[in-house]
């Protein structure tokens, strides 16, 4: 087969870079801001990694981590005795100042109670469990605040050393510190009041029930599993944020769809004559269709890849720049676009293929 | 196959309505046999390329029918007409119309795709016919590289690739110098002459021109006056074949030998032909005299 299609939309080059460039624009917006919303999706995934099926906190805590649960470690020792349970562990946790080189900079401290009859694995004593006088810290902490290995960090009166600096973690909006649970109680001063019960069950345990069974036990405390914990902690961003990307997307969707529309349009309307030839030869409808389709189809896959390279780029160099530019590329995320992609191309060669049926074979006799 | 390409009866075709209705076709009926080179003048305006957008199935006619291989198109749905342009009916443009994106193969190749030949044999026959008009040099070129002569040729391959019965050529020379002009006329003639002994495909084709080129009537087989949206037959037109000229067989002097009928410009060119007819009876065709 001629490959007309493609002749006719690299015979101006310029215009179909433009185009292609367009597209692309569109695509890097849809997919940065999709990549940005998985990113910041995973707050509170911190959550689920930890050991317990199970957290509890006082009654009537509006928000788990925004309003202050504070509960009685004698609240936690009774749940302990809750068939199903193998440990109730203390977990203090609040927005801390911390002051390196005489500034100051928000952390969450995290502090969980090994003591409690935790299991302690390795892999959990790396990752939120350091010694007295030690702070586990985050890169994205790590790049803000210039604290490495090694290096001094206090809190009030307390000054602790940074025993490691963990990968780049899932919380965007708050950067997490683990601390010793005694160093805790020193910096928070609250005596034997903790945050949080993190519940860890036996095996086999069946964890609603054991849930419900802990909220029958105490009615001041209030039962969420660890999926719900996390969810809780993100309900902000999906509150404030799905509308924000809904937008974005669709302003996305609409300039690709205007701009692979207006290029095709374009480039029919200056081959008018040209698809008149056609169709007085003899060119069926759906042989001028797919004319039209696939310019468009082209363009779009064109857009698609430079959009994808680009997104990937910018979200490198942003990371670099903001430490908090927290993005994470998923599959299905990709598809979607590019199953968006596809219907750009259809809706886009609508107008241009309306066209092309109207012109009268009867013009090119027309000097 | 029929002998008739081309028939139009009563042929009339009203452009607006009331006071502003204009009658271009009025009322033309003719016929053209195979191998035939038929010319239609006029003055502009006349409604020549209206009779001929009518003939190639690009305007339905206000009345009258038009027969093209036997079958009546103004009878034909839109739909239907496509594939009668496609197979029937070849156009060749005084503007050539290539595709400009194209290169000189793939502009005769495109309506050989049109017609579901695709690969390797579309590409071969493209290049056969366009080697056949002397393109074989071009075969890659674009056609906005191309000079008016080769367009026109390329043109006029593209109008064969699928191998058509009617051939329908508008003002094919009006772009082109005198000497392209004469190869595209000389191009023209030999398709329809090609077609009178020619079988299979290419076999029984006629070939309409419409142009004001008078130069056109030295090759056309007969030549149709059209004026006010009505035709009339000014003759058949022959070549003298000591000039060369074309000569309407009923104004021109006719000399008789050997049981064949040659007709002259003047009777200069006669009395030539007569003194020593072996010199010029070589350049003579079949049915020429």
């Amino acid at each position: 087969m001629v490959p007309i299609a493609r002749r006719n939309l690299f015979a101006e080059k310029g215009r179909f870079a433009i185009s292609v460039a367009g597209v692309g624009f569109a695509v890097l917006l849809i997919v940065t801001v999709l990549a940005l919303y998985r990113g910041w999706s995973r707050t509170g995934q911190i959550f689920q990694e930890m050991p317990g099926q199970l957290w509890v906190v006082q009654q009537g805590t509006s928000d788990p981590f925004h309003s202050v649960s504070l509960l009685e470690r004698a609240d936690l020792e009774r749940t302990a005795s809750v068939p199903g349970v193998r440990a109730v562990v203390p977990v203090m946790s609040r927005q801390m100042a911390l002051s390196v080189a005489g500034s100051e900079e928000s952390v969450r401290l995290m502090a969980l109670d090994a003591s409690a009859g935790l299991p302690v694995t390795p892999e959990l004593r790396e990752r939120f469990l350091p010694d007295s006088g030690k702070i586990i810290i985050e890169s994205v902490l790590s790049r803000q605040t210039g604290l490495d290995r090694g290096d001094r960090a206090q809190f009030g009166d307390l000054s602790l050393t940074v025993s490691d600096v963990r990968p780049a973690g899932t919380e965007v909006l708050s950067q997490f510190a683990f601390v010793h649970f005694e160093d805790a109680k020193q910096i928070f001063g609250i005596g034997d009041i903790v945050t949080y019960g993190m519940v860890v069950l036996l095996p086999d345990a069946d964890v609603p029930a054991v849930g419900a069974a802990i909220a029958d036990q105490n009615p001041r405390l209030k039962v969420y599993t660890a999926e719900e914990f996390a969810k809780s902690i993100r309900k902000e961003i999906d509150e404030s944020f799905i509308p924000v990307i809904a937008i974005l997307v669709a302003i996305g969707f609409v300039v690709g769809t205007a701009v692979v529309g207006l290029t095709i349009y374009t480039a029919t309307i200056e081959r008018t004559r040209e698809f008149g030839v056609m169709k007085a030869v003899g060119a069926s409808a759906g042989f001028l269709y797919r004319i039209v389709l696939s310019q468009s189809a082209m363009l779009v896959a064109a857009g698609f890849l430079v959009g994808l390279l680009g997104a990937r780029i910018l979200a490198d160099l942003a990371a670099e720049a903001v430490p908090e530019f927290a993005t994470d590329f998923q599959a299905r995320d990709i598809a979607a676009v590019g199953a968006a992609a596809l219907v750009t191309t259809v809706i886009a060669s609508l107008v241009p293929a309306h066209r092309v049926n109207s012109i009268d074979p009867a013009l090119v006799f027309r000097a | 196959m029929s002998d008739e390409v081309l028939r139009a009866s009563g042929v009339t075709h009203i452009f607006g309505r009331g006071n502003t209705a204009v009658r271009a076709v009025d009322d033309v009926s003719f016929a053209v046999p195979a191998g035939q080179l038929l010319l239609i003048m006029g003055p502009s305006g006349s409604g020549k390329t209206t009779l001929l957008t009518i003939i190639g199935g690009l305007l339905r006619p206000t009345s009258g029918s038009v027969l093209v291989d036997g079958v009546d198109i103004t009878k034909l749905s839109a739909g239907q007409l496509v594939p009668l342009r496609r197979r029937s009916v070849g156009f060749v443009f005084q503007s050539f119309n290539l595709w400009e994106s194209l290169t000189a193969r793939e502009n005769v190749e495109l309506p050989l795709n049109m017609a579901g030949v695709k690969g390797r044999e579309a590409r071969d026959r493209a290049t056969r016919l366009l080697e056949e008009r002397g393109l074989k040099h071009r075969l890659g070129f674009r056609s906005r590289d191309l000079s008016g002569g080769e367009k026109q040729r390329v043109s006029i391959a593209r109008a064969l690739a699928n191998e058509p019965r009617l051939l329908l050529a508008d003002e094919p020379t009006a772009n082109l110098d005198s000497t392209h002009g004469r190869e595209v006329m000389s191009l023209l003639q030999g398709i329809a002459r090609s077609s009178r002994t020619a079988a299979g495909p290419g076999a029984g084709r006629a070939v309409i021109v419409v142009s004001h080129d008078q130069r056109i009537r030295e090759v056309a087989d007969r030549v149709l006056w059209m004026e006010d949206g009505r035709i009339r037959d000014i003759g058949h037109t022959v070549r003298d074949p000591v000039c060369g000229m074309g000569v309407e067989v009923d104004r021109g002097v006719a000399v008789v030998h050997e049981g064949r009928t040659f007709h002259f410009c003047s009777r200069g060119c006669s009395l030539e032909f007569q003194a020593s007819p072996e010199r010029f009876l070589a350049g003579v065709a079949e049915g020429q005299g």
